[in-house]
This record gives structure tokens, C-alpha cells and sequence, in this order.
């Protein structure tokens, strides 16, 4: 199974944005075939932990594109952003302190953020940018 | 050394952190030579560029311009000698800290022609007063130059006598006064052209008290010409100014040759410092391209302009990378503490930020964190990280502390004290590092508070407890401070309870975990 499937609609025009969300999706399909797989060398932890630096970056990246392109709701979208890592965060300790991790849990709560986020703020951004 | 942090710190006390003069003697004497320039444009205006009419225009000035004039002059004369006092406090204070370091050697050596800039701009004004002092000054002067073989006449023939000084040379005298100044503006902002967002402005108020002491002090104590100069007769009395004049009486007993040897030497030792003493160990940063995506934040955050933001040349599809300009990098970590990709959350054989210190990688830092958490027990165990600068002193082991230094506190990615809480690797996260006002890599001190604060990205995230996160900007005299902190902060500790109390409140937040008991439990291990 595929956790998150591209779409080509979820491209917001700015190819090195676009890049990492592409990587992003395969960084987690990636580790989480491995984890069903029960590939001896797949932890949990590792794969939140490199889950959660990727993102962390992907979204440093976009707050920069954001920023040159002066986009009046960077505060929103970035809220969003922090949100989400937040929620990582949380599953990563929920994990490290009560051994607990769902990967279908995971896995809606990355589709049902990324759907949300595209929609109400990629897709703005998108538009804003007039890429 | 510490004599300078002892007064400082009364200072801070006094004026408050960010108008401590000591922490903006810079700007301050940027701000001197601002005053001297306006008020130098005003006394421009009336002042007669002729030997014969020179001391009565300034005296005009002083004396028939409804005492604006003299206040104006006072201005002039007091901005001056203030700006010779902040700039020799500066050259000490920045020497005994060891500012000079590694690639600061460019803002030290590009300060010792303003040395010569300043002097030789203030020395040039006594001349236009055309008073007795000026007189000495000029015959003084004009013997010192002539020691040296460039001059084809003797300078000091012009002033055997009035008819032998020509007003052409007095103009010259004049011009020198605005082009010396002009040139030493010059200098002056080539000297910061390394330093990011360099302070040249000191905080409104203290400027404003500045000006209104300059403005006291020029109407308590008038800026006066002494007796027109005469030269039939030899100056045999005058009144020095310290401030520029010091050398001077020193040409009544040493030959002109000797004072040229003796400043000199002095230019060429202060000139040669950052490459005689020794040079302190850092590491030059590094970037790692696999982990570079060009977000821009190291070389927002980095204080020296180190990092520059370049053309992608690995193919990636992103539009830049982050190239370090090691000739400008004085290792600080800075730039790592600002990296995305710099959490010790990642996996151990991974982690590698996008930023890194070459020989002090942030797999180090995890290691010796985790190290030091093992040394640590009960319910009150802080784990400490340190500013090397200046908490070396302040923080005196004890039990139940552990220490981790780092060349700058902001090169720590706030990422590690989520870590070291959410791992419980100690009960809280104390920071410590210099004033903010007075930050040893200059804005390490301020990231660092504005990413706890969030309002600075990577922000330590809003989910980490605050009470767990303790943080004390100070001098390296206050250990007893640091102490006492310290202290607090563990008692604090002990009320808030142990760390379990966090999750189970924490994990009633999260929407998508369904129960404790629910779900499928995938331990890997």
C-alpha cells in the first residue's frame, strides 16, 4: 500500500518546492513499506526522526520562497507548518515513551494534513505566486 | 580583564543592558563623529580661511552668534575628544576580549588607520583657531613632518613669520580639515563592512543624553581660543588638550625621530596583534550539500557575513546553496544552531546538518549530551549548555549539573532541549551566555532568546514545558548570579514534579492516538 499518493495538482510551480514534496511523499511511502516489511534495520524512531529533520527543512524552504515573495499570509501558513510538527514531535515522544506507533494513524494524519494544508494554503500560495 | 567586566557590569546595572555605554562605544563614536561633522559644517560657514582673519572669525563665532555659535564650537571641541575616549576604550576593551581573532582580523586592522584619522583630523583643527596653542602645534608639527625626507622646503619655514605663511597654506590647512575627516568616515565604515548588521547607531537615548551632556558641558565650560598666535614671539605657556595633544610635550625632550619611531612601533604593534598572540582554537564552517536546500537561514543568522547564498552547482533542482566564505568564518556555530535539518532527533548515522563546525559535528554535541545526561540523578537534574566565551567561569561543576559547552549558545539548535526534555535526559535545560548587549558573537545571546520565544526560526517548539527551560544572559563576573539561577531554577524543578506528569497531559492533546491500550504496539526493538 501506498500511504500518500502524488497528485500533479498538489505542485505549487516553484521546481525546487515541488522537488521536495515529491522526495517528502517518498521519504514516507519508502519508510513505511520498510515498516511493513518489518525490514530488520527499520525503527520507528529513526524514521519519525528523519521524517521530522526533512520536513523541518522542506518547510524552511518554503517559508523562504514566501518571504521573497513578500506573501501576506506567511504567518498562517506557517502556524500550519508548525502544527504539523508539532504533531510529529508528539508521536515521536508517544512512541520514545509508551512504545505506541500506528502507522495508519500516521498515515491519515499526514493525507488528512497535506489534503487540508494543500487546499487552503499551498493552493493560495500557488496562485499568489502567479507560477 | 576582569577589571573592565567588574566596572561594566556596575554599568549594566546603571544605564540598563542596552544603553551600557561600554556596549556601544562603536556607535558611539560613530555618533561623535556625526555631531563634530554637523556642528563642523555650521562653524564651515563663518569661519575665514585667511591668516590674518582666522582667530577673529572663530572668535566672532564663539563670542557675536547669540552664544549658538559658542555652543556649537563646544559641541565641536567636546564631540571630538569624546569620540578619542570611546575610541581608545574600544580599541582596549575589544584587545582584552579578544575580539580580534581568527577572521576578525580585518575589523582590528582596519581600526588602526582610524587611530591615525582621528588624531591627525583633531590635531589639524587646533590648527584653524590660529591661537597660541595653534601656533605651538603648528611649529611643533611642522617640525616633526620635516624630519621626514619628502618635504623639498623645510614646512617649518612658513612659520618664521606672518608675511612667510601664506594664506594659500592656511587654506590647504583647511581643506586637510575636511578631506582628513571625509577619509576617516571612509575608513570608518570600511571598518564594519564585515560585521552584519554592524550597530553604528547607538540606542536613541543614550544619544540623546549624550548630546544633551555634550550641550551642558559646552555651555558650563565655553570652548575658548587661547591668545592669537604670534609668531615673533615664542609660545612659552599653553594649555594642551590631552586628549589629542599628549604626545606633544614629548617633542621638547625627544628628538623627531625618536617620535617617529616610538608611534611607529606602536602603530605596528597594535597593527600585528591578531597575528601575534595566539589565535584561539575554532573550527570553519562546512556545508553539506545532501543537506542543503537553500532555506537561507544560516545566512540570515550568521553575525560576520560568512555565508552567502550561491547558485545551486549540484544539479539539485533548488535555486541556491550555502557557501561559507571561510576568510570571514570565526566558527561560532551560529549557522548550525539555525540549520532545519540540525535535530538530534534524526538517526545517528544521518545526522548530518546542512551547516556543521568541521571538527565539532553536531553527532559530538548528541554524544556528549547524552554522555552527560548519564552522570546526572533525581528529580532536580539540569543539563547546562554554556557560551565557552564567557560561561567557562560561571558555571563551577556541581552535582546534579551537567555542562556543555559550546563556542556560541546560539549554536545550539533549539531542537536539543526539546530533546533533551522530551528524552527526560535531565529534568530541565538551563542556557547560559553572554549579555545580549554585549554578546562575545555578537547576536548569539539575541537568536537564541528570540528562537525560545519563537519569534525566530528554528523556534523552540510551543509544545516544549517553559517552566523546564531556564536561560541567563550575563557577564562571566556574575557566576555568583549564575549560581544562585541555577539553584532556583532546581528548586523550581523539584516543585513542577517528575517529567511523566508532561506526557500523560501531552498525550491527551493528540486527536489521532486513539487509547494507551489501543492500536497495534509495533516496538521494533
Amino acid at each position: 500500500m501506498t500511504l500518500i499518493e502524488w497528485k500533479d495538482e498538489f505542485s505549487v510551480g516553484v521546481p525546487s518546492v515541488d522537488h521536495e514534496h515529491r522526495e517528502l511523499v517518498k521519504l514516507i511511502n519508502d519508510g513505511f513499506r520498510n515498516f511493513q516489511e518489518k525490514d530488520s534495520g527499520f525503527r520507528v524512531d529513526d524514521f519519525l526522526g528523519e521524517i521530522f529533520a526533512k520536513i523541518s527543512s522542506h518547510f524552511a524552504l518554503e517559508e523562504k520562497v514566501m518571504r521573497n515573495h513578500k506573501y501576506d499570509q506567511i504567518a498562517e501558513h506557517k502556524e500550519d507548518h508548525e502544527r504539523l510538527l508539532d504533531d510529529i514531535r508528539d508521536m515521536m515522544d508517544v512512541y520514545e515513551n509508551q512504545g505506541y506507533f500506528n502507522e495508519k494513524e500516521l498515515a491519515d494524519h499526514l493525507a488528512a494534513w497535506f489534503t487540508g494544508h494543500f487546499k487552503k494554503h499551498d493552493a493560495r500560495l500557488h496562485g499568489k505566486l502567479g507560477l | 580583564m576582569k577589571l573592565f567586566e567588574v566596572v561594566e557590569s556596575r554599568f549594566s546595572t546603571a544605564f540598563g543592558e542596552s544603553w551600557n555605554p561600554f556596549y556601544n562605544l562603536g556607535a558611539l563614536s560613530f555618533f561623535f563623529f556625526w555631531i563634530v561633522a554637523a556642528s563642523g559644517v555650521y562653524l564651515y560657514a563663518f569661519f575665514d580661511t585667511s591668516i590674518t582673519s582666522a582667530y577673529t572669525s572663530v572668535e566672532s563665532i564663539t563670542n557675536n552668534h547669540f552664544y549658538i555659535g559658542g555652543i556649537i564650537r563646544g559641541l565641536h571641541r567636546y564631540a571630538s575628544d569624546a569620540m578619542v575616549v570611546t575610541m581608545t576604550i574600544h580599541l582596549f576593551r575589544e584587545f582584552l576580549m579578544g575580539r580580534f581573532r581568527g577572521a576578525r582580523w580585518f575589523s582590528w586592522l582596519t581600526g588602526v588607520p582610524l587611530l591615525w584619522l582621528v588624531f591627525a583630523s583633531g590635531i589639524n583643527g587646533y590648527w584653524l583657531v590660529w591661537d597660541q596653542l595653534a601656533q605651538y602645534i603648528a611649529i611643533l608639527t611642522a617640525e616633526w613632518f620635516d624630519w621626514l625626507p619628502f618635504f623639498s622646503a623645510p614646512m617649518a619655514q612658513n612659520f618664521l613669520n606672518e608675511a612667510s605663511l601664506s594664506d594659500r597654506f592656511f587654506s590647504l590647512l583647511a581643506f586637510l580639515h575636511i578631506g582628513i575627516p571625509l577619509t576617516l568616515l571612509l575608513m570608518m565604515w570600511v571598518h564594519i563592512q564585515r560585521m552584519a548588521k554592524a550597530k553604528s547607531n547607538p540606542p536613541r537615548g543614550l544619544a540623546l543624553g549624550t548630546l544633551a551632556a555634550l550641550i551642558i558641558l559646552s555651555i558650563a565650560k565655553p570652548a575658548v581660543s587661547q591668545a592669537p598666535a604670534n609668531l615673533d614671539r615664542a609660545v612659552t605657556d599653553v594649555q594642551l588638550d590631552w586628549f589629542f595633544l599628549n604626545l606633544y610635550p614629548l617633542l621638547d625632550t625627544v628628538s623627531p625621530g625618536d617620535l617617529w619611531g616610538l608611534v611607529g612601533f606602536i602603530t605596528l604593534l597594535i597593527a600585528v596583534v591578531p597575528w601575534i598572540l595566539p589565535k584561539g582554537k575554532y573550527s570553519i564552517a562546512t556545508v553539506n550539500l545532501e543537506n542543503c536546500n537553500g532555506c537561507e537561514r544560516c545566512f540570515i543568522d550568521c553575525p560576520y557575513d560568512a555565508v552567502t547564498m550561491q547558485p545551486r552547482t549540484d544539479g539539485m533542482s533548488f535555486s541556491h546553496e550555502a557557501v561559507v566564505r571561510t576568510n570571514l568564518c570565526v566558527g561560532c556555530g551560529i549557522c548550525v544552531g539555525a540549520c532545519p535539518t540540525a535535530t538530534p532527533f534524526r538517526r545517528q548515522t544521518q545526522l548530518v546538518a546542512g551547516i556543521e563546525l568541521a571538527e565539532f559535528p553536531l553527532k559530538n554535541l548528541r554524544n556528549e549530551v547524552l554522555q552527560a545526561s548519564e552522570t546526572l540523578s533525581g528529580t532536580d537534574r539540569v543539563m547546562a549548555f554554556a557560551c565557552s566565551e564567557c560561561g567557562k567561569d560561571k558555571l563551577a561543576r556541581q552535582p546534579g549539573v551537567a555542562v556543555v559547552p559550546l563556542p556560541c549558545i546560539a549554536m545550539l539548535p533549539p531542537s536539543f532541549i526539546d530533546f533533551v526534555i522530551s528524552k527526560r535526559l535531565a529534568d530541565g535545560v538551563f542556557l547560559t551566555g553572554c549579555e545580549t548587549a554585549n554578546c562575545y558573537h555578537r547576536y548569539g545571546s539575541q537568536w537564541t532568546e528570540e528562537r525560545i520565544e519563537g519569534k525566530r526560526d528554528p523556534q523552540l517548539r510551543k509544545r516544549v514545558p517553559r517552566e523546564r527551560v531556564a536561560r541567563l544572559w550575563t557577564s562571566a563576573v556574575n557566576g555568583g548570579r549564575v549560581q544562585q539561577e541555577i539553584k532556583q531554577f532546581r528548586s523550581r524543578l523539584r516543585d513542577v514534579g517528575p517529567m511523566r506528569d508532561d506526557y500523560a497531559s501531552m498525550k491527551q492533546s493528540l486527536s489521532f492516538v486513539s487509547s494507551e491500550t489501543g492500536g497495534n504496539i509495533h516496538d521494533t526493538d
